[in-house]
């Protein structure tokens, strides 16, 4: 293609005409596209500047931006707004401890899967393993919240074992760890499929040396199979940087949905459940305000993906950027 | 394109040597998966036995693994609750409609982009890249689909997502990766580019087109963040909308015909179950399609 469309410039006399025209039916198939990401990532784009005005429904958002600008006072209220900082250290808690316990259970679980030798087994397992990842956070939660709850089994067990009531839905540190586990049944299957598939592709010459050296199975796995999986883990981590400050709002929202304790939902309140329930669930805080907060979140996000990068090819990985 | 998925690496070879048996490391590799596995499903079954144990039988029993008597009343009355299929009806026209749009937009752009050299394609990748790395985050994404009014319309639950940046730099990875004889050839006997699209990638790229659409398939069969934040009246509300209903006041959200024998918990699981039993029968074969996505999208991307 490259090399047809060089002959093209040379015989066409190459000009902007020209090149359109050749590719009329491709820029007709983008338009949509165009379309699209100007309507729903840039216009929402502009929208940041209202982190830097009041907004008012008469005037709309353009209109507020221009007729209500108030400079950095949002940004300032923010800083000075308790709820808020305790919000982003949460988040930062709940979205780093995220970030380390899903890798670590996905190259566990990747680990084990790739060492199984029972051909039948391994397919049964990585089928049942992997399918939680395509359920919603609203069944996932439910069954949990149902499973744990007082009158669950689980509970039951542990009282008739001469046990205390599980505290989980009512101690904050507990019900973080929930979050954790929760999120590692859910997706640790199906993060592991990406480590399984570069295992499969560490060449077998390495494990045959090994094996004449007389190595065992665990020095197997030390010395070649996770050294293999670096640079995909490295690539993988970084990527999940970006995602700490989300720390997943859909499996709050819905976890925290049929409690009723304030301390717990307190202590699991992050960012985005914070913007959602002060501008949309309740108008308690101005629009103009929580945007300010979305747009802090946005731009540290940036920077902790190129800093985790910049660190990442410092130690002579490889990266993204 | 059965042969093709078999490739993957993903279960194909044994690397450990001519001489390895099977011994005691096996063994508790095997314990550790059977467990892990174990755990999936507990959650599933217990909630399942919950569901058709007749309260009488829930209330004496304390430790419930199995029940004697089965009563299937808590998903009759799920099965005639009208709330249920109203979503369900929401859910289906998403999962067809937004579906197909959702494939049709992604996989033009995917294949616009995969083409190298013509007018505009750098500035276009740039753009949507940076969309990858930024956003403008809810509060300015809520204003702009109420100025829209598209609020409490069922177009919000589709519009929006024509194009899912992940997949369609998946789709285009692999419309690149195929040979670029085709397209000279094709160009030769005289095919424009629309030709060469419909007529010689299309076909080549089933098995991905299937991947991409199982992605977005799943993705509307469980959607519920779009209609939560947009439409609150209950004709508009999804199957996952309606669910999240049932188990936050389950009281109020569905009659108990027959307190006496339904329990609140075994309507909430049935209702539960109603959503999910469909993916259960359908994942198991359609898990191998789920993995060629990601496992193309991991080593190209």
């Amino acid at each position: 293609m490259e090399k047809v469309l060089i002959k093209d410039r040379q015989s066409f006399k190459y000009s902007l005409v020209k090149r359109v025209k050749a590719s009329k039916f491709l820029i007709l198939m983008i338009i949509p596209a165009i379309v699209y990401y100007v309507l729903f990532c840039y216009v929402p784009m502009y929208g940041v500047f209202l982190s830097f005005a009041d907004y008012s429904i008469s005037k709309g958002v353009l209109g507020s931006i221009f007729e209500n600008w108030v400079g950095f006072d949002n940004f300032i209220f923010i800083f000075n707004y308790p709820k808020f900082t305790e919000a982003f250290l949460n988040t930062l808690l709940i979205g780093s401890l995220k970030v380390v316990v899903s890798f670590l259970g996905a190259v566990l679980v990747a680990l084990l899967i790739n060492e199984i030798r029972m051909r039948f087994f391994k397919k049964a397992v990585q089928i049942i393993v992997t399918f939680p990842h395509f359920l919603s956070w609203v069944v996932v939660a439910s069954l949990f919240l149902m499973l744990l709850d007082k009158t669950g089994i689980i509970n039951k067990v542990i009282v008739a074992a001469g046990g205390q009531d599980l505290t989980l839905f009512s101690d904050g540190k507990q019900f973080i760890g929930l979050l954790l586990s929760t999120d590692v049944w859910k997706e640790a299957g199906w993060g592991s499929i990406i480590y399984i598939a570069t295992m499969a592709g560490i060449s077998s010459d390495l494990y045959e040396a090994a094996d004449i050296d007389g190595a065992t199975r665990l020095q197997k796995i030390w010395h070649i199979t996770l050294p293999g999986i670096r640079p995909t883990a490295i690539l993988l981590l970084i990527m999940s940087v970006g995602g700490v400050l989300s720390a997943g709002f859909d499996q709050i929202f819905n976890m925290t949905s049929q409690l009723h304790n304030s301390l717990v939902i307190d202590s699991v309140e992050i960012i985005d459940t914070l913007i959602y329930s002060n501008t949309i669930a309740s108008k308690s805080l101005d629009e103009g305000i929580t945007t300010a907060i979305g747009l802090f979140k946005s731009v540290v996000g940036f920077v902790l993906v190129i800093v985790t990068d910049r660190i990442a090819k410092l130690c002579g990985e490889r990266g993204i950027i | 394109m059965k042969s093709k998925l078999k490739r993957l690496p993903l279960l194909s070879r044994d690397k450990l040597g001519p001489s390895s048996k099977f011994g005691g490391f096996d063994v508790v590799l095997f314990i550790i998966l059977l467990i892990y596995a174990l755990l999936i499903i507990f959650p599933f079954y217990y909630l399942f036995i919950v569901s058709i144990t007749p309260h009488n039988i829930y209330a004496e029993t304390p430790f419930l693994l199995w029940t004697p008597e089965i009563s299937f009343d808590s998903y009759k009355a799920v099965f005639t609750e009208s709330k249920i299929w109203n979503g369900l009806g929401i859910t289906l026209i998403l999962l067809f409609g937004g579906t197909a749009y959702q494939l049709f937009f992604t996989v033009i752009t995917g294949y616009a982009l995969s083409r190298k050299g013509w007018f505009g394609q750098n500035f276009v990748m740039n753009m949507i890249i940076v969309t990858m790395f930024f956003g403008g985050g809810l509060i300015p994404y809520y204003l702009l689909i109420e100025s829209l009014n598209m609020k409490d319309t069922i177009w919000v639950m589709i519009i929006p997502g024509a194009i899912d940046t992940f997949n369609m730099l998946l789709i285009r990875n692999y419309f690149a990766s195929l040979p670029k004889e085709l397209e000279e050839s094709a160009r030769i006997d005289g095919a424009n580019d629309v030709q060469i699209f419909v007529k010689i990638f299309l076909p080549l790229s089933l098995p991905m087109l299937a991947t991409i659409g199982l992605f977005f398939a799943v993705g509307n069969w469980n959607s519920w963040y779009n209609g939560m934040l947009f439409n609150h009246s209950n004709n508009l509300k999804t199957l996952q909308q309606v669910l999240q209903d049932i188990i936050v006041n389950q009281s109020s959200a569905i009659p108990n015909p027959n307190q006496a024998k339904i329990t609140p918990e075994s309507l909430k699981v049935a209702a539960i179950f109603f959503t999910i039993i469909p993916m259960m029968c359908f994942y198991p074969f359609l898990q191998r399609f789920f993995i060629k996505g990601i496992v193309v999208g991991a080593i190209k991307g």
